[in-house]
């Protein structure tokens, strides 16, 4: 799907070395699909674009390898950076830590749309209030 | 329980840190807040990656809201010193526009059109 591009005002960080895992792929925990590392739009891609699964890998700072958990992250909910960048958060499912990662050119629109409509498709209280207005 | 017929539990109050706001520590529905009702915003004392108390206090900022599939609303933290993610259910007396303003806000500036999914 063509993304919109309003043109990046925040430079990304660069990674300082190398990781260790060699290879150029990851397997997704949560569909099996094979994911080259290099992605369109970010140079710190850490879900797969298919299913937007994770693996908990970092533990205080991104990149840093050092969580010991290593389980299964799901995402969880979808954010807004102030200059419209979108942003995954990730819920470890074995030991409930959060992490926050920009999207990639190549997500699954459809999943990332999935989970930005599901506040909304809750028939609770707060939508009452939107209508009130 | 004391002579005026409240526990004291229920007298604890804390100030919010960005609007000043003086809110009682038990929600009416009588669960733990650790956000402010009217803005929403909380303050970083509990250390989520090791457990225990933080020592950064910082202002905590409400990025996002995550639903959970027993259809709980969690509301989401960023801090604004140390950038740690924290995640606490809502309270039945939180402010609800801000709630829908952070539900809605992603669909406000979509990175892909959504014009396509009307098609689907």
């Amino acid at each position: 799907m063509p993304r919109r591009n309003p043109g990046r005002e925040r430079p990304q960080r660069r990674k300082k070395a190398q990781h260790a895992e060699p290879g150029d792929a990851f397997r997704c925990v949560g569909c099996r699909l094979d994911v080259p590392m290099s992605a369109p739009g970010t140079a710190h891609r850490n879900h797969c674009p298919h299913c937007l699964t994770s693996l908990h890998l970092d533990h205080r700072v991104p990149g840093d390898r050092r969580a010991g958990c290593r389980g299964r992250m799901a995402a969880l909910s979808v954010t807004v950076r102030p200059d419209g960048e979108w942003l995954i958060i990730h819920c470890c499912q074995s030991c409930g830590g959060l992490s926050a990662n920009r999207i990639a050119g190549d997500d699954n629109a459809l999943a990332l749309l999935r989970i930005a409509m599901r506040p909304l498709s809750d028939s609770r209280l707060p939508v009452s209030a939107l209508l009130s207005l | 329980m004391s002579t005026n017929g409240k526990s004291p539990s229920t007298l604890n109050t804390f100030e919010c840190v960005r609007c000043g706001l003086t809110v009682t520590v038990n929600a009416p529905d009588g669960v733990r807040r650790n956000h402010c009702p009217s803005c929403l915003h909380s303050l970083h004392v509990l250390d989520r990656v090791e457990g225990g108390p933080s020592e950064c206090r910082a202002r905590m900022i409400p990025i996002s809201i995550a639903v959970l599939r027993t259809g709980e609303w969690m509301l989401i933290h960023r801090c604004t010193r140390c950038g740690e993610l924290t995640s606490n259910p809502i309270c039945g007396d939180d402010n609800q526009l801000i709630l829908m303003r952070m539900a809605v806000r992603p669909l406000a500036q979509p990175p892909f059109p959504l014009e396509a999914f009307g098609d689907l």
